[in-house]
């Protein structure tokens, strides 16, 4: 089982587009795919027409467990589930801190779904608390969606930084460009500079589409409304290039 | 992904999708129809087996048997055309699946019929598909006649178990149910099919006082029986155990007319007898092709691959061979003459046929066949005594036809004996048959291999071949006749002896009791 995130600190810059269409893109690949959207807003939740999750009160891993399982609803498209967004979990940083290895426990608790799951596929809020760290340590990959302009360039500079003072694996770190309009120079050059300082940069980019913000109209991932858009082809791009043998290493 | 358990329901023909939808949303489907051919063999070793597989649209699907349903699909695999044995198929999952079940035979349709399909989705009031349902209308045939049955399947979705049982409370309230025939069943009952455990050894209803020829008419009418079921797929050339159990079945009431003696006229059961040889004889050749070609990977597999290409052209031959043989088998068996030879077999031994005079025709079938069996032993044994190292192949060839006779009286009547100990002659008894037979094939296989490469004046490369594996097989009939003494002992021992007389010492002992007077046409 592969534990993947969806993460910057930056908010804004397509990381939930990412994991919907990541998720629907793995299902399609044949990967029973598990959709865990841990953001406050839900907006993953959203896409896929779900409610709020309930609420779970537990104090050890093995509890927890069993209550986000309680939680997961089948999406429309089979092989593909989610555990919807709920505002508990702003309280799992709580629970968490409560806990022995308090940085660790999340990747326990995902370890409980290893047999149901291919891939466990994480939404990140756009902070840094003890559960993003317990994120941070529970994946085997962290894709982080990065628009060529120099706020989000320096986001991504911020993000390596807390991971070499907190000691973690840059090399989980995997940087690609959102948002690209290959119209604009400064896109155009920062593309040609920045993956050459992050030996973990994807190759795929995902383009600037008109057609990713109607998800909120349709309520469903863009692959199953415009599964052949430009958009929807990069994204089953950046699901082949994760997948492939080497995608998972730098 | 977790398991959700599907729910199979039987409806009233009315119910449908509209049904549902005061209470949830979701577009009605469109309709799907699809024509499935279900195949089996004809032992029925997919049903039995509890498999299912039928073609549809161009696909072959391989499903675990849910009683009269479809259960999970196991495998699938694209591509037209008809596919007869496993190994015409092409995915390894389906060959590996298959090959058990279906061995050497052949696969035929069995039954099809017209699905019309309804793929539904509710969905709850954000839109969300909360159930699957799958509504089938299923009619025999391809034009999809009168609905034989009306179902519907439930898929509940992850987390929306309590909506699937709702649907399903309010499907039950309007008079669905959960149990009933499936359409397989149902399907087959109305083409008149009926799934049936096959056997060569059926049981034959005897009692120890059954009549002699009561009983010997009862054991060759059932034969009869089998040999008539095979007929159709030997003509059409199914599989080969068609022609291997209809050849089977001809010996064997060869067999039991002449090991019962005394239960008909001796001159009408010497024609009887003829009719039987030849309707066997002019499938010999056919046969004898069948069993190289069925051999022939393991015959190529025990050559070094060098000289396997000098053998493949004598599976060609044979295998042209046995096209034209095929031919004539069937138009033979189709002639005037053998239908009249086999009508009159099923006429002479019908039960409305009166006899002649026979003294052993009203005895206790018991007493007689006890006699039979402990004779046929005791030949046996004394055969036995004599076999040894330089014992020329014929003398061991006779003791296998013994023992064969032996086998069948043991089958015959083995409703008669106590289970137990029948069970333990037949294995001893099955265990010394098969080192004889691994014996007479390798002997009789050498020959054969000789006189093709005689009569064919084969080139180098044939003779090459030829002789490489009637070397190997000289060596397995050297290491076979070793195996022999082992089993003759065993079953010729002092212990079996002891078995065969406390099973039928008792009907050896009496002495026959005078038959009353049979019946005269």
């Amino acid at each position: 089982m592969k534990i993947i995130s969806s993460y910057s600190i930056k908010g804004g810059v397509g990381k939930t587009a990412l994991s919907v269409n990541l998720a629907y893109a793995l299902r399609e690949a044949g990967e029973r795919t598990l959709l865990l959207d841990l953001d406050p807003q839900g907006a993953a939740s959203f896409y896929f027409r779900l409610e709020s999750a309930k609420k779970f009160k537990m104090r050890d891993s093995q509890s927890m467990a069993e209550g986000l399982r309680k939680n997961i609803r089948e999406s429309d498209f089979p092989g593909l589930d989610l555990i919807p967004s709920n505002l508990e979990y702003r309280r799992l940083d709580i629970l968490l801190d409560g806990m022995a290895k308090r940085k660790k426990q999340l990747r326990n608790v995902l370890e409980e779904f290893k047999s149901d799951y291919d891939v466990i596929l994480m939404d990140c809020p756009p902070n840094i608390t003890l559960l993003s760290e317990n994120v941070f340590r529970a994946s085997d990959m962290i894709l982080v969606p990065v628009i060529p302009t120099v706020l989000s360039q320096r986001t991504l500079e911020q993000l390596t930084g807390f991971f070499r003072d907190e000691e973690l694996s840059a090399k989980t770190l995997r940087p690609f460009f959102s948002m690209v309009q290959k119209r604009s120079k400064m896109h155009r050059e920062i593309m040609a500079d920045l993956p050459a300082s992050h030996p973990g940069f994807l190759k795929t980019a995902i383009p600037f589409s008109a057609d990713v913000e109607k998800m909120g109209l349709r309520r469903m991932p863009l692959l199953a409304y415009a599964p052949t858009c430009e958009a929807a082809r990069a994204y089953r791009a950046l699901c082949d290039e994760i997948l492939a043998p080497s995608g998972s290493r730098p | 992904m977790q398991n959700k358990e599907n729910v199979r329901l039987l409806l009233p023909a009315a119910l449908g999708p509209e049904f549902l939808r005061e209470e949830w949303c979701g577009e009605i489907p469109q309709e799907e129809s699809r024509v499935l051919i279900f195949w089996d063999t004809f032992e029925w070793g997919l049903w039995f087996g509890g498999y299912l597989l039928y073609s549809c649209g161009g696909s072959y699907h391989l499903c675990l048997r849910d009683g009269g349903w479809m259960g999970e699909e196991l495998c699938r695999e694209k591509g037209g055309g008809a596919r007869r044995f496993w190994g015409e198929f092409r995915t390894p999952a389906m060959r590996t699946q298959l090959q058990g079940v279906l061995g050497v035979r052949g696969l035929a349709p069995v039954v099809e019929g017209t699905f019309h399909r309804l793929q539904d989705e509710l969905r709850n009031e954000l839109g969300k598909i909360v159930c699957r349902l799958e509504w089938d209308s299923i009619s025999a045939g391809k034009r999809g006649g009168e609905e034989l049955l009306h179902t519907c399947r439930l898929h509940p979705l992850l987390g929306y178990e309590a909506e699937a049982a709702r649907v399903m409370a309010r499907l039950t309230l309007a008079g669905a149910r959960t149990t009933g025939d499936g359409p397989l069943e149902l399907l087959l009952r109305n083409s008149g099919c009926t799934p049936r455990r096959y056997t060569l050894r059926p049981p034959f209803g005897l009692k120890e006082g059954t009549p002699a020829r009561e009983a010997v008419g009862r054991i060759v009418r059932t034969i009869l029986g089998i040999a008539a079921s095979n007929l159709p797929g030997l003509l059409s050339d199914l599989d080969t155990e068609f022609l291997h159990d209809y050849r089977i079945c001809f010996r064997k009431i060869r067999s039991v007319l002449a090991l019962v003696k005394g239960v008909y006229p001796p001159e009408e059961i010497g024609r009887m007898r003829t009719i039987l040889g030849d309707l066997a004889r002019q499938t010999n050749r056919l046969r004898d092709l069948d069993v190289y070609l069925l051999a022939r990977e393991e015959y190529l597999a025990l050559l070094p691959p060098g000289l396997r290409p000098a053998l493949e052209g004598m599976f060609r031959d044979f295998a042209v061979e046995r096209e034209g043989e095929v031919r004539a088998v069937i138009s033979r068996l189709r002639t005037p003459s053998c239908t009249a030879l086999l009508r009159e077999l099923e006429e002479y031994f019908g039960e409305e046929m009166l006899h002649g005079f026979a003294p052993a025709a009203d005895l206790p079938v018991g007493g007689v066949a006890f006699r039979r069996i402990h004779g046929r032993y005791k030949k046996i044994r004394k055969l036995a005594g004599g076999i040894g190292a330089d014992t020329p192949d014929e003398e061991v060839h006779q003791l296998r036809i013994q023992c064969k006779k032996l086998r069948y009286l043991l089958e015959f009547f083995s409703e008669l004996i106590p289970p137990e100990e029948g069970g333990a002659m037949q294995k001893l008894l099955r265990r010394l048959q098969g080192r004889l037979g691994d014996f007479n094939d390798a002997s009789v296989q050498q020959l054969s291999l000789l006189t093709y490469w005689q009569e064919k004046g084969a080139g180098s490369d044939v003779a090459l071949g030829v002789g490489g594996l009637v070397s190997i097989l000289y060596q397995r009939q050297q290491s076979a006749r070793a195996l022999i003494r082992q089993a003759l002992d065993e079953f010729c021992g002092d212990a079996t002896a002891a078995l065969f007389k406390q099973c039928f010492k008792t009907a050896v002992s009496a002495p026959p009791t005078a038959p009353p007077r049979s019946s005269t046409p």
